[in-house]
């Protein structure tokens, strides 16, 4: 009896050890894969699952996918056999015929104009142009001085977000300031990352995954969880990078999207100041009204353009552009370090 | 008797069961520095060092970019490094599993590997 109930008690408990293996072992054991060649930035696919063949065809075919959003999307580059934007730009004054992707992007980034009070404008390139060769000459080399206050203020007056004519039936895009110029670096991540979710939702079928592209970070379902779906957790970064605490708080991600504008990765140093790169489109001049603001919302297009225009606001402005998206929730950190929250922000707490 | 054995039967697979979630709630909760991190050059892996013995290595990467990776007091930094950007060098001192040093010109990835992740992703 004693030895029966042993062997009993035993074997249940390897049963439960195994178990809870099982459990963890999936759990903890998704597939990942990273990417260097997108967008100018670092991004990265988690799958759960799903097995290591499907998981690698997938991630093939979203990378195909993404590439082609990357050449079509980039200002920088031209592509043997493509017209991108940068095919706009450099035929501005002239209609350029371009795939109904581009114009696509295009129509987004009209309407963030819109739908932020101009604080987003994908016109804002002539802008633009000037800090980014004064962001690249200052990473390069110790000498960089700021643009020029002519010069910033001339380029200004090529920024009408009505220069740009979309044609859908010509299927053309045309600046008719042959001096404007387009930039997409508030949008295009992000939108391309909510294209990217809705690839992996619908054509490859997978419910439980998260994409980071560069920051802006997608997730598609849950992590799963015994018996369903737990929300993937997201650390916000500090912008005091060497501080021991990595992140300032987290937030659960379920079929949500975060991205975060801050001050502390991509500036650049003049004169032993540091600029952040996201340009007021009122000043002309690097924004530094906080360090950082990360936006919470179910459209990761949204949450870059957001998180851009309220980088470009006093809080008290952005906490009133906020209240025009009633999905959309807000954290910024302030420049003494305090935290701000928006009002629902709380549900994505963890 | 009989009933005996079946009271008995289910106190055990209630006790069996909480010792279940208790190792499951342990190994998935349990968030930890990495042990090692792992170096990959265009996606292949260069090198994988431990945290806790202070080194310091060059890794070539691509496009002739060279970044110096510094392990000390557990924590791993890239110190120097010969791409345009050096943006590398700014990410900081890493040390928890999952966190990352990217070189973008110099397809240079550092991970902290040998734990569970405390996040799944960083914004
Ligand atoms: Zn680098």
């Amino acid at each position: 009896m004693l030895k029966r109930t042993g062997c009993f008690v035993l074997s249940l408990l390897l049963l439960a050890v195994g178990l809870a293996g099982c459990a963890s072992f999936s759990a903890v054991s998704p597939h990942k894969t990273v990417w260097l060649d997108l967008f100018d930035t670092v991004s990265s696919l988690t799958v759960y699952g799903v097995d290591k063949a499907d998981f690698e065809a997938g991630a093939k075919a979203l990378h195909t996918r993404l590439t082609e959003y990357h050449q079509l999307f980039d200002i920088y580059h031209s592509y043997a056999g493509v017209n991108n934007l940068k095919t706009v730009n450099d035929n501005a004054g002239q209609p350029v015929a371009v795939p109904s992707e581009v114009l696509d992007l295009l129509e987004y980034g009209v309407s963030a104009y819109r739908r932020t009070g101009g604080r987003v404008n994908i016109l804002f390139g002539a802008v633009l142009e000037l800090w980014h060769d004064c962001r690249v000459t200052a990473l390069e080399t110790p000498v960089a001085a700021l643009p020029e206050p002519a010069a910033l203020q001339t380029a200004a007056t090529h920024t009408d977000p009505a220069a740009l004519v979309i044609d859908r039936e010509a299927g053309t895009a045309c600046l008719t300031d042959p001096l404007a110029r387009l930039d997409v670096g508030a949008v295009a991540k992000g939108y391309a990352a909510e294209l990217a979710a809705t690839y992996i939702r619908e054509e490859l079928g997978w419910t439980s995954a998260l994409l980071d592209m560069g920051g802006n970070v997608r997730a598609i379902g849950g992590k799963p969880t015994i018996g369903g779906q737990t929300p993937f957790t997201i650390g916000v970064q500090n912008p005091n990078t060497d501080s021991a605490n990595a992140y300032l708080l987290t937030v659960g991600l379920q079929d949500m999207a975060a991205v975060t504008s801050g001050d502390y990765q991509r500036f650049f140093m003049v004169d032993g100041r540091q600029y952040a790169h996201i340009i007021d489109p009122d000043t002309l001049y690097p924004a530094a009204f906080v360090r950082a603001v990360t936006v919470v919302c179910p459209d990761s297009g949204l949450a870059d353009v957001l998180s851009t225009a309220l980088f470009t606001l006093p809080v008290e402005q952005g906490l009133a552009l906020l209240r025009q998206f009633p999905e959309a929730q807000a954290v910024w950190v302030l420049t003494d370090g305090t935290l701000q929250y928006s009002d629902g922000f709380n549900a994505y707490k963890k | 008797m009989k009933t005996g054995r079946k009271k008995g039967d289910i106190w055990l697979v209630t006790a069996v069961l909480a010792v279940a979630l208790c190792l499951f709630l342990l190994l998935w909760l349990l968030p930890g520095d990495g042990a090692a991190v792992e170096v990959t050059v265009d996606g292949a892996v260069y090198a994988t060092l431990p945290l806790d013995t202070p080194t310091t290595l060059d890794i070539p990467g691509k496009n002739g970019c060279v970044g110096t990776l510094v392990i000390a007091d557990g924590r791993a930094t890239v110190t120097h490094a010969t791409c345009p950007d050096r943006l590398c060098v700014r990410m900081g001192p890493v040390s928890r599993a999952g966190q990352s040093i990217v070189c973008l010109p110099g397809r240079i990835v550092v991970t902290v590997v040998g734990g569970t992740p405390a996040v799944d992703g960083e914004v």
